[in-house]
């Protein structure tokens, strides 16, 4: 037990005083919020063709179509009757393209044809079909008799609430757009932090192989106490990590709140710390669920809302606060963090195995593949099946296999899972995960004494027995 | 003298191979013992077994004379052949892990450290990475990284190989210094070079079997097979006074480079080295009389070509083989 320890803060201490982490850990949140901030910005900002196009306008009767307001960015004229000298035009680029309506009530699917001498985008072709589509809609609303007001007010809306029954005979508002998004968020740190930390034990173990450290170790300390304090070690280095995050979060929605608080802006202080509070309630939970930088951006946005302090904001603040404080935290959290290290457990001691087994980075290739299928599957279950159907079968299938569970569990806890459930998927992946470590230490033991060959998996079968 | 390790009729087998053999070996307090053979006889797999990193699968190792396990490994230092240090890690730092892994407490082990680091003038380097330091630097560091917990039994698995000559003579000042405080040291090696100043008592293995042991001096003589060497300023002329005995033979005449010239002889029980040398007196001006007796070297050799088979000399499960000694080449 000594040695697993003296291993341990090894592991621990050489990673975590590391200059690259202490750096990443304030970094990476930022990073990633920049990330996605820029994504968002690129997305809706620049991504459209920003340029004047003038088009041709040919319709079996032009003059209703220009009538109407053109789409953005488009200038309307009507089209030379003359088709070839139209074709012309837009070859010689006098006029971007040629939009031809042959049928004006637009009943057939090939009711329009656009000429242009580059190939339109997607957003280009959507943009006109949908004015097409609109025009001539209007055009059928005339024609029954309705005028613009009437067709406007045609137009219903609806927002769906949702409310939760639930066991106290409770109903609760909630909302499963923010139970989706906490949901995937934290499945989404689960998926990386065992690559990355799986990962990290690996290399642990390849370089202890490669330097030929490991023989004088392995002659004080057992492989399985070596293995096993590699893991863990890795694992408190998450650990930090995920502190770090969350004091950082905290920090930044605290620093936030303070700096609104004296800008003051009309608002009394006594709605300024409401409103800073109902920023930190959500954001808490979800620091605290996650450590995210997603977190830190929704913090990051809420406190910005709250200190714009329009009414409106408020509202939407207010809103968000009741399906925050009605989640499951302690539920969520608890599951979090369970299947979290159950699975970064279990993966990371095929990781150790595999870092055991090689000679060389350049063959860890071939036993990677199997290991890493299971993770990106269940990944790929938790963005389909778990997010639209958290409590369908296939979700609850895959939540109770060892290999997707970690995954795909943290998926369906904010949407409520029951404890027989959840008491079953993390037995199994104890169980499984004391097999596995067990298997593993087996190659592992063998495995880092091991030099030579490429070894294949007939070798780590042989090693196993 | 007390035995600090003992194996009994230790085997392992790999696979199909058998890596070692019914080996027996003791080793005393206080002592260095040799433990020579070719590469791939099987010296670092029951090196492995002598310090619980495997198991053997038959046959028994005493530690002190309790069954050998894994707490032992606390009193036993270790420096495998294929040796490394964590590069990123600071001198201080790897050492005082390795210390803590041999068992000392942290306190102990900031002590030795210090204590070591001090002793061969490595201070100034102790806050720095394995990276930035010089190889000769690092090869201290790994030895030192084996015996700072002060182990009474130190398994040096080649603990020449990669080693400059300024540091392999320090690090044999520091076998000599550690043997003289009671540590008991196997040494195992492929070369001949240190054994016979370095060790006590040696051990040959070959195809995973313990093909002679004995102490260095005894095994040398008894592989002395009676040839004498006479040397003399200028070749001389034997003429009849050697036929006329009739029992002692000139195997070899060898001028060396100053001049002067050496023959070797193999005497036997009617011709003792006594007469020999009233003969040589008379024949010229003499300059060198002595036995020869084979190196360690020689006898290795001459032990590892043959197909493996009980040697003269040699003790086999406590047994010694009562065999006359074949000729040295």
């Amino acid at each position: 037990m000594k040695n697993i320890f003296v291993i341990f803060k090894r592991e621990y201490l050489t990673r975590v005083k590391n200059k690259t982490f202490i750096i990443m850990t304030f970094l990476a949140p930022l990073l990633m919020v920049g990330f996605y901030a820029a994504t968002i910005y690129i997305a809706t900002e620049t991504g459209d063709d920003d340029r004047t196009k003038t088009v041709y306008v040919s319709d079996n009767n032009p003059e209703l179509l220009l009538s109407h307001n053109p789409p953005a960015n488009y200038v309307l004229l009507p089209a030379p009757s003359d088709s070839d000298s139209a074709l012309a035009h837009v070859e010689r680029g006098l006029v971007h393209g040629w939009l031809s309506v042959e049928d004006r009530d637009l009943r057939s699917v090939d009711s329009a044809t656009y000429y242009t001498s580059e190939t339109p985008s997607i957003t280009e072709k959507e943009t006109l079909k949908e004015w097409i589509r609109n025009k001539a809609t209007q055009r059928q609303f005339a024609r029954l008799g309705l005028r613009e007001g009437q067709i406007d007010s045609l137009q219903s809306s609806c927002s769906l609430e949702t409310k939760e029954v639930t066991g106290q005979g409770d109903v609760q508002e909630t909302s499963s757009g923010l139970k989706s998004g906490i949901g995937f968020a934290l499945a989404f740190m689960i998926y990386i932090f065992i690559f990355v930390y799986g990962s990290m034990v690996m290399r642990s173990a390849m370089e202890e192989k490669t330097n030929r450290i490991v023989e004088v170790i392995v002659s004080s300390v057992k492989p399985f106490d070596l293995m096993m304090g590699k893991i863990l070690g890795v694992a408190a280095v998450g650990l930090t990590q995920f502190v770090a995050w969350i004091v950082l979060a905290v920090g930044l929605v605290f620093g936030i709140s303070a700096l609104f608080l004296n800008s003051g802006n009309g608002m009394t202080t006594q709605q300024a710390v409401q409103t800073g509070i109902e920023a930190r309630t959500g954001m808490g939970g979800m620091g605290t669920g996650s450590g995210s930088g997603a977190a830190v951006s929704m913090g990051g946005e809420m406190s910005a809302q709250g200190a714009g302090m329009s009414s409106g904001a408020r509202d939407m603040a207010a809103e968000f606060t009741e399906p925050l404080s009605n989640l499951p935290y302690f539920q969520i959290l608890a599951v979090f963090l369970l299947f979290f290290v159950g699975g970064y457990l279990l993966y990371s001691s095929f990781f150790a195995a595999i870092g055991s087994a090689v000679n060389q980075e350049s063959d860890v290739q071939q036993f990677m593949m199997p290991v890493t299928l299971p993770l990106v599957f269940g990944f790929v279950i938790a963005q389909t099946v778990a997010l639209k159907a958290p409590h369908g079968a296939m979700a609850k299938l895959f939540s109770m296999i060892p290999l997707t569970s970690p995954i795909v569990m943290v998926v369906r806890a904010p949407f409520g899972v029951p404890f027989s459930e959840l008491a079953l998927s993390f037995g199994l992946l104890v169980l499984t995960f004391v097999l596995m470590v067990w298997l593993s230490s087996r190659i592992y033991r063998i495995g880092i004494l091991s030099y030579g060959k490429k070894p294949t998996w007939k070798d780590l079968w042989k090693w196993l027995r | 003298m007390s035995k600090v390790i003992e194996a009994i009729k230790v085997c392992k087998t790999f696979g199909e191979q058998r890596v070692s053999k019914n080996i027996d070996l003791a080793v005393e307090q206080g002592s260095i013992y040799g433990l020579l053979g070719p590469n791939g006889a099987g010296k670092t797999t029951l090196i492995r077994m002598l310090s619980t990193i495997t198991q053997p699968d038959s046959g028994e190792i005493l530690f002190k004379g309790e069954a050998l396990k894994e707490s032992h490994a606390h009193q036993m230092g270790y420096m495998p052949e294929e040796r490394g240090l964590y590069k990123k890690m600071t001198v201080a730092d790897q050492l005082l892990f390795f210390a803590e892994l041999r068992g000392l407490s942290t306190k102990d082990a900031k002590a030795s450290v210090k204590h070591w680091l001090q002793r061969l003038d490595m201070m100034e380097w102790a806050r720095k990475k394995v990276e930035e330091i010089s190889k000769g630097m690092a090869q201290k560091v790994q030895f030192v990284s084996c015996v700072l917990h002060n182990p009474q039994l130190l398994i040096l698995d080649e603990p020449f190989s990669g080693f400059d000559p300024v540091n392999a003579d320090l690090i044999k000042d520091l076998i000599i210094e550690l043997k003289n405080q009671g540590t008991s040291i196997i040494f195992s090696t492929h070369r001949m070079d240190n054994v016979e100043s370095l060790c006590d008592h040696l051990a040959i293995i070959h195809q995973g079997e313990k093909v002679l042991d004995g102490g260095v001096s005894e095994i040398r003589r008894k592989y002395a097979t009676g040839v004498y060497e006479v040397g003399f300023y200028q070749a001389v002329e034997w003429g009849g006074g050697m036929s006329a005995t009739g029992e002692s033979t000139l195997i070899s005449e060898q001028q060396q480079s100053d001049g002067k010239v050496v023959y070797r002889f193999q005497t036997s029980d009617s011709f003792s080295p006594d007469q020999l040398l009233k003969l040589a007196m008379g024949k010229g001006n003499l300059v060198h009389f002595s036995e020869h007796v084979p190196s360690i070297h020689e006898i290795f050799v001459d032990t590892v070509s043959r197909p493996a088979e009980p040697i003269a000399g040699a003790t086999i499960a406590g047994e010694t083989i009562a065999s006359k000694p074949s000729p040295m080449s």
